[in-house]
């Protein structure tokens, strides 16, 4: 029984090694790491590197981890250094505990891209869509327009520890401040988190609208935040009197925003970002030189500068606008 | 009623409840929202999966056994569902649904089953190895991604309502979902299966002495594989309810979740050593970290510190349950376990 | 009828390598209380199983009321009225006493729906058959070991037993529950029930059985009338060895006390005790289980504090509020239940030998010296002739006696001037229990100051040069070797 038990798994291994030697003998490998491999919006940006392959035929493909986890995520990059690629594109889960690994691929020569990981230090480029300033306004915006620009609003990230979705609801406050004077922040809880979670995103506008019944927005930052809340506003009955504004994807919101629960929504294109990445990485390898503004031949990202006092971080201008007479024209 | 009274305060129900009491009562006090209509059915909306998922884990929990694949086999079975119904241009009702993936979860428990109750093999290592393949089946081979459109039949089942639950106050409606009959009506079969058949008190005696068990004539290895499909087919049926009450099916957020219902129902007063431990206390302590969980913001605890929070509960309420095991020793209880390893 | 109920013969069983029974036979007779003995690994637990329907033989025959039984299951022994009452007597601790009387007779009927009504009925029928007074909704683990083995006990004749099996049914009992266990037997016995009584004590074969049977090494030694039978016989055809019990005598007496203890108190198990020990002797502390003398064991090696008195080592006082510093000054302890006190049962044998000496086993810059360890190792491994191929097997794997011995060696290893023994032979056979008691000795003579607390009278009697009695916390007698009869004990000691 032991016996069978142990060749089973030699086989097993034997048969998972096979699978690692199709490796191609493309120029460069360039490898894409999201958050996580299931969540709609990496799975956006899989479309874009898979065409990027297709267009240029470049050895580059998108791999993610199972689970949004930064422990996964480090030991993914950690697999890739060893495998010993050219370039690793990466949308960090959480930056700080990814930098000790970025700072080994650095060391082994591996070229580093992220992307919504402005604060990493040990990368050769950080790539955002936009300036994290410009697209918290850019939120803000929107349900500001929806809550007829007054009333009492708060803000919903996936962790308070994620880098760009808090720094996304500060320059939304800080725009709200500045341009809404009728808008106020909910002090007691100016910021709670959905865990990227569509059914904790639920629950804790549930738990707003009951505990604060002046509550008129919710600001989403993450892909379930607004979606979750528009739950919770259909169910309470509130359609018409709370707004809820963010990222959200197209196709999946598209109900939401037809029947009117939710009025816009705010986007970049994934597909576009994880191109931008591997652009950047290719002109990197290539030795080309990397001046302002940078033209990388992608939508949004023909004139990239680099963010105030950063010599790492590149912007674009990458943001849309969703609403339910364009929900269609995405095509994703 | 003197001794009725006595052996009350012997049991670890009682002290749960009061504790869920004086949680409830310090929400009200600093929301004035908690004996609201509407936040009482959004509570009781809220216990329905993790409800689903306690009564397997109590089950095999006083087998003497584990399972932290739960989340895992509930994930993949209605992802499954979910993903092959629509492929298939599914418009009927939620029966087939709910046959489909309770079909899968009693395939799947029977695999836990099989090697936990025929060849032996430690559940907690078992469940660990049927975990990662769970994950792995639906992340490899069904190429897992967020299903945001789910079939008509199970959206409405989701959206439909057993009754509104308005608050007169702020005029805030909750929906009680129909998913919470089911829950109810497995509560009720699951009792009656521990308390009034064989098997269920076959569970009880495994946990409490597997040897003994088996000399006094219950099939052990059948019992327990059993119980695993059983488990099997009520955390498939809490995933597609979840995945029916979202309108979407997210194959990874479930995941995770096993400790949070482990933890309630050792809080409930289940023995995790086996073989002690009632539905009645096993609910109780669901509903203490489903309301826990779903009250950080009505009780005003700052974001950052809610770990911290629900930690700290659970830290107290399994230590009062371990208290009473260290009393349990001191008559003598354990006594005989210590026999049991010397035979 | 037939005048036998069983007959065994030729029956042989093997384990993978090892040949547990080579051809031994049994015959019981209605009504017959039978005594079968042997040694640990004798295979009369074998022999058990093969009877109850757990193995099968590889050879031989078994015949029941004269139909000769092929093949079977436990529930088929249980149908023809064979029952066995296992050491740990198979209860469910976490159950109700009413269920677990219960259980059986319900699925051996095959139901499948509980009826808690009938449940109790048949339980209250079944402590009825013996008179057994027990509250039915009490869990069994909150029972007694007494109170156990009687539901063990009824649950077994509500299958209208004709042979009951019991293994080693007095280990934990104390005296007085063993009187009461013998008053079952005989009242089953009345009513033509025939009993197997699995034991190596003595003087329990001489008082219940008729004819006894002693098997050695899977072989059958001797079979006959137990009246036929005396103590050197027993001893002789148990172990293959004859020995000479000798009575031990202090040679070497310190002239000043080595231990002394003034009015020692602990509220709830003993007060005002006082006594003294010099090196070379072996003072006997005997009493009832409830007579507080493992409480005083505890207390002398501070596992409990006593809360009044104190304790004198070498003419100091000297205050023992923890182990370590009763072992600091000399004084160690051989708990009562060796499994859960005295042993880490799955570690090694040479870690659980040098457990107590691990700091003098450091060299000089404070690291563990592990030539060192090995020399300590083979040294107590052969000083107490512990019977085992290699020092590095877990301690469990041993018999009890090997096991006590081990934890004897643990203690002689960091050279101690006092040894407290609670119960140094419980659950120990006969060679491994003349062993440790020639040990004992042998360290007396050298000098060290030895207490034994022990209810096992003969052993008592044996090995001290003084006897303290204890009743209900208080010493009532003190007897020197000459006056220590079996009879003078008992009289002070209920």
């Amino acid at each position: 029984m032991k016996r069978i038990l142990s060749l089973l798994l030699v086989s097993v291994m034997l048969l998972a090694l096979a699978g690692t030697a199709f490796a191609q003998d493309k120029d460069w490998e360039i490898v894409v790491v999201p958050k996580d491999a299931s969540n709609p919006w990496f799975v956006r940006m899989k479309v874009g590197v898979d065409e990027y392959a297709a267009e240029t035929g470049l050895n580059v493909y998108q791999k993610g981890t199972p689970e949004i986890d930064a422990t996964l995520q480090a030991q993914l990059v950690q697999d890739l250094i060893a495998q010993g690629v050219d370039a690793i594109c990466v949308v960090p889960v959480n930056p700080e505990s990814l930098e000790p690994v970025l700072k080994q691929a650095m060391d082994a020569g591996i070229v580093v891209i992220a992307h919504e990981g402005a604060s990493l230090e040990n990368v050769n480029y950080d790539i955002e869509a936009f300036s994290n300033t410009g697209y918290g306004a850019f939120i803000m915006d929107n349900l500001a327009e929806a809550m007829g620009e007054e009333g009492l609003y708060t803000t919903m990230v996936a962790h308070v520890t994620n880098a760009s979705h808090n720094e996304w609801a500060d320059a939304g406050v800080a725009h709200q401040k500045e341009k809404y004077p009728n808008m106020t922040l909910l002090a007691d809880e100016a910021r709670v988190e959905s865990e990227d979670n569509g059914d904790v995103a639920y629950n804790k506008a549930k738990e707003l609208f009951k505990k604060y019944p002046d509550l008129k927005g919710i600001m989403g930052t993450s892909s379930y935040d607004a979606p979750g809340v528009a739950r919770a506003i259909d169910e309470l009955g509130l359609v018409g009197k709370v707004f809820t504004s963010g990222t959200g994807m197209p196709a999946d919101n598209k109900a939401l925003l037809e029947s009117g629960t939710v009025k816009s929504l705010t986007l970049w294109d994934p597909a576009l970002a994880g191109k931008a990445m591997i652009a950047l990485a290719v002109k990197v390898l290539n030795g080309e030189a990397i001046e302002a503004p940078i033209d990388l031949a992608v939508d949004g990202y023909t004139a990239l500068t680099f963010k105030e006092g950063s010599d790492k971080v590149l912007e674009g201008q990458g943001w849309i606008v969703i609403n339910k007479d364009n929900v269609d024209s995405f095509g994703f | 009623m003197q001794k009725n009274l006595k052996k009350l305060t012997k049991r670890s129900e009682p002290y749960i409840f009061l504790v869920v009491l004086a949680l409830c009562l310090l929400i009200e006090v600093r929301s004035g929202q908690f004996f609201t209509a509407n936040n009482l059915v959004d509570i009781a909306s809220a216990m329905v999966v993790p409800g689903l998922f306690a009564i397997g884990t109590f089950m095999v929990i006083v087998s003497g056994g584990i399972d932290v694949s739960f989340p895992a086999l509930a994930s993949l079975t209605s992802y499954a569902t979910t993903k092959i119904l629509l492929d298939a241009g599914y418009t009927g009702g939620i029966w087939l649904p709910i046959l489909m993936s309770m079909a899968m979860g009693a395939l799947l428990g029977a695999f836990n089953g099989v090697f936990i109750g025929f060849l032996g093999l430690p559940a907690m290592i078992v469940t660990l190895g049927s975990s990662s393949v769970f994950k792995g089946l639906m992340q490899g081979a069904l190429n897992s991604v967020q299903l945001t459109v789910i079939p008509k039949g199970m959206q409405s089942f989701g959206t439909s309502a057993l009754f509104v639950a308005t608050n007169p106050v702020s005029g805030l409606t909750s929906r009680m979902p129909l998913g919470f009959l089911v829950f109810a009506a497995v509560l009720i079969l699951s009792f009656f299966i521990m308390r009034y058949t064989f098997f269920g008190r076959g569970i009880y005696a495994i946990g409490g002495n597997e040897v003994s068990a088996h000399r006094a004539g219950f099939h052990t290895k059948r019992t327990k594989f059993l119980l695993y499909v059983f488990v099997g087919m009520t955390a498939s049926l809490a995933g597609l309810i979840r995945t029916c009450m979202m309108q979407q099916n997210h194959p990874t957020n479930m995941l995770g979740m096993e400790m949070n219902i482990i933890a309630g129902v050792v809080l409930g007063g289940t023995a995790i050593t086996g073989g002690a431990g009632s539905l009645t206390g096993c609910m109780l302590g669901t509903l203490l970290i489903v309301i826990v969980e779903n009250s950080m913001i009505l009780i005003g605890i700052p974001t950052i510190w809610k770990s911290v929070f629900v930690g700290a509960l659970i830290i107290i309420g399994t230590g009062i349950s371990a208290y009473q095991v260290v009393r349990a020793n001191r008559t003598g209880g354990f006594k005989s376990r210590i026999r049991e390893v010397k035979a | 009828m037939s005048d036998i109920l069983l007959r065994a013969s030729g029956i042989h069983k093997s384990f993978v390598g090892v040949h547990a029974l080579k051809g031994v036979s049994l015959e019981i007779a209605p009504g017959e209380i039978h005594c079968l003995a042997g040694e640990n690994g004798c295979g009369k637990s074998t022999l058990i199983k093969i009877i109850s329907g757990v193995y099968q033989p590889d050879a031989g025959s078994i015949e029941f009321d004269g139909k000769r039984l092929d093949k079977i299951t436990p529930i088929d022994a249980i149908l023809l009225g064979i029952q066995v009452i296992y050491q740990d007597f198979s209860v469910f601790p976490n159950l109700t006493v009413m269920e677990n009387l219960a259980l059986n007779s319900e699925l051996s009927n095959k139901r499948k729906v509980v009826n808690w009504k009938r449940m109790r009925q048949i339980a209250e029928e079944a402590v009825a058959k013996i008179n057994f007074q027990v509250d039915l909704d009490a869990l069994v683990g909150t029972l007694s070991v007494a109170q156990k083995q009687m539901v063990a006990i009824s649950r077994a004749l509500m299958f209208n037993a004709r042979l009951i099996i019991m293994d080693e049914p007095t280990t934990a009992l104390t005296r007085k529950e063993v009187q009461a266990l013998f008053k079952v037997i005989m009242q089953l016995k009345a009513q033509g029930i025939a009993i197997l009584f699995v034991s190596h004590k003595l003087n329990e074969v001489f008082e219940i059985s008729e004819r006894f049977t002693i098997f050695r090494n899977g072989e059958l030694v001797v079979t006959g009338q137990t009246k036929d039978l005396d103590a050197a016989k027993f001893s002789y055809y148990m172990t293959g060895r004859a020995f000479s019990e000798e009575q031990f005598t202090a040679t070497k007496l310190g002239d000043k006390p080595l231990l002394e203890v003034k009015n020692l108190g602990l509220a709830g198990a003993f007060s005002d005790i006082s006594f003294s020990l010099r090196s070379g002797e072996i003072l006997g502390i005997t009493g009832l289980l409830d007579s507080g003398r493992s409480e005083l064991a505890l207390a002398l090696f501070g596992i409990r504090q006593a809360d009044s008195g104190e304790i004198l080592i070498k003419g100091k006082k000297t205050a023992i509020t923890c182990p370590q510093d009763a072992i600091n000054n000399g004084l160690g302890l051989v708990p009562e239940d060796r499994l859960s006190e005295g042993l880490f049962l799955p570690r090694s044998i040479a870690d659980n030998l040098i457990i107590a000496e691990v700091d003098r086993l450091a060299n000089r810059f404070k690291v563990f010296d592990r030539e060192k360890r090995q020399e300590e190792v083979d040294r107590l491994m052969k000083e107490f002739a512990i019977a085992s191929p290699n020092a590095n097997n877990a301690c469990q794997t041993l018999s009890g006696g090997n096991q006590q011995r081990v934890v004897l060696g643990k203690w002689l290893a960091c050279g101690l001037d006092i040894l407290v023994l609670n119960g140094p032979t419980v659950g120990v056979d006969i060679g491994s229990k003349h062993d440790i008691h020639a040990i004992l000795q042998n360290l007396a003579r050298e000098g060290m100051g030895i207490i034994i607390i022990s209810d096992d009278l003969p052993e008592v009697i044996q090995n001290c040069s003084r006897v303290i009695i204890l009743k209900e916390g208080k010493i009532v007698q003190e007897l020197d070797a000459a006056e220590a009869t079996e009879q003078a004990i008992l009289s002070k000691m209920m």
